[in-house]
């Protein structure tokens, strides 16, 4: 009876986040709704770097490559195959998915830096490999039109709401699912190998199989992720998934807290409000170039120390003793 | 009742009182002192490297104009945003511009991957914003359908590669001759390499694609090594970025190479300043052969060049004045009469309707042609060829004589002589049109 | 014949350098656990530190041997100011494994962005000290010059004697028992932490000399070292990253595979070669090809 209870408290939770975000999209202005619509999809992505890390215990540097699978996916279904461009997303989790489900057997017998070399040299080869086949559309890329809000919503219901309201109901779904997963004996499962992979053989667990599920449905949501991330962009370029990608999803990883999914919302929050505020910042003092240029990626990597070295359990946890 | 009609009456009054108030005040970005004008270019990054001086040149023109009473009286103010060349940061900064800066137009956007993402998220053709001399030779953008608020300025890399491949065939010591590629595997390189297949030219060996970013010394002194082997002088052509095109060149001079090839450098990577300041000798240069469209940066002879030379050295101190400053300068040049043709009731259907219009008869420092009309939104179309001397200076491959040919991007007919006269330089470089 | 020659040469130098950079990873791991991302900032660092040196005193040597002694400094700095600090407040939890990476990618932006407030972005060039134009054998300019035959003598001194400072040392011994096993050393009265320090400033010397090696023939700016860092740790996992062996023996088939494919395939295929070589040689060996221990789990 407690179990059934919590579950529908945190779906009662997410509905009413739900609201809250619909009723948040249509107050604010145009250029706030595709920041949010980009945090969406950032809290999205590092949803499954927790997924991954936080909760299997499996360290991934190539992230952005496995964001590019499902954006390719999707963009394909939607221009080659005519999919729905809301299908177009399913294709681009599922795809991702399973190619995190091989990618994820091939690793299995791999620890903590090897995969982690192995993840950041895929992130690297990705751009190359996408210039190969002429059917991913080289430089240019390929469109990616999630399409003009419905008529029925009216005339002032802008393209960036559109994006909002799907970006940010696609991530709150998934979240949710994953959320729900973790909960279950599946998340004790994949704690039990994040924690203690000698005991959890001994109680049965096949750890490669387990390490293969996880890196799949970690890939299957970075899928998701790269998919509402083109959608964004209305298209997909190998160069819109660069290593630096990676590197910024960890960020944002680290500064939620990597173990909870909580706070992905900041985590995103995080990476869209801070190059602009560096931005701003730059502008306002420097005529200095190499300062000015220089200052966005200072302000991200000092946070990213300052919450490993404060917060190594993230923000959640400070929150917690606060109230 | 009384509530609504009251309300009712309010209502007419003002849509009265707001349809007599002149259209420009519906355009973001203007007021009767100050057009607001934005640009997305890679300040950091290896793109940097050849156009990192972009935004700092444009804006020192538009300090000129503006100490010179402006464009009828509004001053310009340049918003430049770094886009590091990364597809996701020039639709968030590109929408930034519009949405947050609210410029009146965008000038000068760079890439291909970059702006076709950009254009999309920041709407520019649903909000109609003016879209300026993109720097990027793509050609795609010529498209009043997909992109109707673009104009380019810059003629395509497959318009570049074709008219090297003519050059090529006319000229009697490098038609004979083995001939080779090695090109960037991105939009630096694959555009030409495309085009040079438009032109009829078939290199000897299949195009050597390296990925930016991947091509280090001892992979250039390989790929050097294995073309060495050809007879006589090869004719080698280099489509890549600056410092891919300093690697080959100094492998070329550890294999004392440099004399075997007919170099042929593509406008992007061949700026000799840059290829000299990164530690390419000046005898390697002396004699490289590259396709240009404007004068030289360094021909102090040329009034647009003397001119642009001395706004430099005022508005933009320190630094050194080479082919990307003097196209940039340009390119503000054209804005600033763009923005006048455009008229003193500044809109942004105004200002696309007057380069349409009037827009092929600006003064510019290029010496190609400029084709903008209803029908196309190609800016320069054509290329004189040249060669580099040891000081880095590019004159006419024939001594004094300069040809230039035009040509398109997409099909196969050969480039054609042109006759075209450059405009002289408005008085002291501030256009009165 | 001569393209054959030519790959088997510049993959000796490429090798060369990424064996100093996997090197540098290789003793961080071997003494602190922990790969060390910061390593391509650090050794950019040094190198600009010998530029300037090198422009000031006009001498590259001196310039080398700024490089290589502020490498040290700040390599047992960081460790000693940052990492340590960081070990302290993490002590439990997969947050172990991940926050120490995650510290030195957020360093790594922390130095370029310091590289780049203080010279700039543009790009610099460093002169070799010795000749870069290729040999001349019976009339044919090969892809090897003096200054090659530098890097390759500095790379393989540099082996030599770190393998004798290993195996031959008692500071050797207690590196690799501080490694292996901290408490134990502790026990055997080994101040662990210091010689973790040591450690660090090792591999700091060793991007120093890396940087003064490899720039000459690239160009100095902050992110210079970025590809290398990347394929330096891509050969310590080919080499398994607990052996200095396998740290060279990873550079050396990682830069043969690269040029050859490159010659003989494609250069379009640099980096997914490196992806290629890593995923055989860990589906065969997950440690490494020279890992010592088996069965180890991280």
């Amino acid at each position: 009876m407690h179990k059934i209870s919590a579950n529908r408290k945190r779906l009662l939770t997410f509905i009413l986040l739900g609201w809250a975000l619909i009723l948040i999209g249509d107050r604010i202005g145009e250029l706030r709704q595709y920041q949010g619509a980009f945090v969406a999809m950032y809290a999205l992505a590092i949803a499954s770097i927790i997924l991954l890390t936080g909760y299997s215990g499996q360290l991934s540097l190539g992230h952005s490559a496995l964001m590019a699978v499902g954006a390719y996916a999707g963009a394909l279904s939607i221009n080659n195959l005519k999919l729905n461009p809301v299908i177009a997303l399913i294709v681009a989790a599922l795809v991702a998915g399973i190619f995190g489900l091989i990618l994820g057997i091939a690793a299995a017998r791999l620890s903590g830096p090897y995969l982690a070399g192995t993840t950041l040299a895929l992130a690297i080869s990705l751009p190359t490999i996408a210039n190969q086949f002429t059917i991913l559309g080289g430089e240019q890329g390929i469109l990616f039109d999630i399409g003009a809000p419905p008529a029925r919503f009216g005339e002032d219901f802008s393209q960036y709401k559109w994006f909002f309201w799907i970006s940010s109901l696609a991530a709150l779904i998934m979240i949710w699912m994953i959320s729900n997963l973790m909960h279950s004996k599946f998340g004790r499962v994949f704690r039990a190998l994040r924690d203690n992979q000698t005991a959890a053989q001994l109680s049965g667990i096949n750890i490669g199989r387990q390490k293969a599920v996880a890196f799949g449905l970690s890939a299957g949501v970075a899928g998701l992720a790269g998919g509402l991330l083109v959608m964004l962009i209305s298209g997909v370029s190998p160069s819109a998934f660069p290593l630096s990608l990676s590197f910024s999803l960890l960020t944002g990883a680290v500064v939620t807290g990597v173990y909870d999914l909580k706070g992905v919302m900041l985590g995103g929050l995080v990476l869209v409000a801070i190059p602009e505020i560096a931005d701003s910042i730059g502008s306002r003092v420097g005529d200095s170039d190499g300062f000015t240029m220089a200052l966005p990626g200072f302000l991200v990597s000092a946070l990213l120390i300052l919450a490993v070295l404060f917060l190594p359990n993230g923000p959640g946890k400070l929150l917690k003793k606060k109230m | 009742m009384k509530r609504i009609s009251i309300v009712s009456a309010v209502a007419v009054a003002g849509a009265m009182v707001l349809s007599t108030l002149p259209a420009q005040a519906a355009d973001p970005g203007v007021t009767s002192t100050e057009i607001k004008l934005g640009l997305s270019s890679p300040q950091t990054g290896t793109a940097a490297l050849s156009y990192g001086k972009l935004p700092k040149a444009m804006k020192a023109y538009f300090d000129y104009i503006n100490a010179n009473g402006g464009v009828y009286g509004r001053k310009i103010k340049l918003i430049a945003r770094d886009d590091k060349y990364l597809p996701t940061q020039a639709a968030t900064q590109t929408t930034n511009l519009v949405l947050n800066d609210k410029v009146f137009a965008l000038v000068g956007a760079l890439g291909t991957a970059t702006h076709t993402k950009a254009y999309a998220a920041a709407q520019l053709a649903k909000n109609n914003v003016p879209d300026l001399f993109v720097n990027t030779g793509f050609s795609g953008f010529d498209n009043k359908t997909k992109y109707p608020t673009t104009f380019l300025v810059l003629p395509s890399y497959a318009m570049e590669a074709k008219i090297i491949a003519k050059f090529i065939a006319d000229t009697p010591t490098l038609k004979p001759q083995a001939s080779f590629l090695i090109a960037q595997d991105d939009e630096f390189g694959i555009d030409g390499v495309n085009g040079f297949k438009l032109g009829g030219h078939t290199f000897t060996k299949a195009p050597t694609l390296y990925p930016q970013g991947g091509l280090s010394s001892a992979l250039a002194e390989g790929a050097l090594t294995a073309l060495s082997a050809a007879p006589g002088k090869p004719v080698l052509v280099l489509m890549g970025t600056t410092d891919t095109t300093a690697t080959l060149l100094k492998a070329a001079e550890k294999l004392s190479l440099t004399t075997k090839f007919n170099w042929i450098v593509g406008s992007v990577g061949g700026d000799a300043n840059t290829l000299l300041a990164l530690g390419v000798k000046s005898t390697t240069i002396d004699g490289v052969m590259a396709a240009s469209f404007f004068p030289d940066a360094k021909d102090t002879s040329d009034e647009y060049v003397s001119q642009f030379m001395k706004i430099n050295e005022k508005y933009n101190p320190g630094v050194s004045f080479d082919n990307v400053v003097l196209q940039a300068m340009n390119s503000a040049m054209l804005t600033v009469q763009a923005l006048r043709a455009a008229g003193k009731n500044l809109t942004r259907a105004g200002l696309i309707k007057a380069i349409e219009d009037k827009g092929s008869t600006f003064a510019s420092a290029g010496l190609a042609p400029l084709n903008y009309s209803t029908t196309s939104r190609v800016g320069y179309n054509g290329y004189w060829f040249g060669q580099l001397n040891a000081k880095g200076e590019l004159l006419p491959y024939i001594t004094g004589k300069r040809t230039l040919y035009t040509t398109d991007s997409t099909s196969t007919s050969a480039p054609v002589l042109s006759t075209y006269e450059r405009k002289p330089i408005p008085k002291n470089g501030i256009p009165t049109n | 014949m001569l393209q054959f020659i030519t790959a088997i040469l510049t993959s000796l130098s490429a090798g060369a350098i990424y064996a100093l950079m996997s090197t540098a990873l290789v003793l961080v791991w071997r003494s602190t656990r922990v790969i060390n991302f910061a390593q391509a900032g650090q050794a950019v660092l040094t190198t600009y530190i010998g530029y300037e040196v090198t422009v000031r005193t006009g001498s590259y040597w001196y310039g080398l041997i700024a490089a290589i002694l502020s490498g040290a400094l700040i390599g047992a700095t960081i460790d000693r100011f940052f990492m340590r600090p960081i070990f302290k407040r993490i002590k439990s939890g997969p947050i172990v494994m991940i926050a120490p990476v995650v510290a030195t990618l957020g360093l790594l932006g922390i130095i370029q962005a310091i590289i780049g407030f203080i010279w700039g972005l543009s790009y610099q060039t460093l002169a070799a000290p010795v000749s870069t134009d290729g040999y001349k054998i019976s009339g044919t300019v090969i892809a090897f010059s003096p200054f090659n035959s530098m890097v390759l003598i500095s790379v393989t001194i540099t082996m030599v004697l770190l393998t004798i400072l290993f195996q031959k040392t008692n500071i050797g011994l207690a590196l690799r028992a501080s490694a292996y096993s901290p408490e134990i050393a502790k026990l055997s009265g080994i101040k662990v932490d210091a010689v973790r320090t040591l450690g660090w400033a090792i591999a700091g010397a060793a991007g120093g000399l890396a940087g003064m090696l490899y720039i000459p023939n690239s160009y100095l700016y902050p992110n210079g070292m970025d590809v290398l860092l990347v394929f330096g740790f891509i050969a310590a996992v080919i080499g398994g990253l607990d052996s200095l062996f396998g740290a060279v023996a990873g550079a050396m088939i990682l830069g043969f595979a690269i040029n050859f494919v490159a010659t003989y395939v494609s250069y379009k295929l640099v980096f997914p070669t490196a992806f290629v070589i890593l995923i055989l040689v860990l589906l065969v060996k997950p440690g490494g090809l020279f890992s010592s221990s088996k069965g180890r789990k991280d």
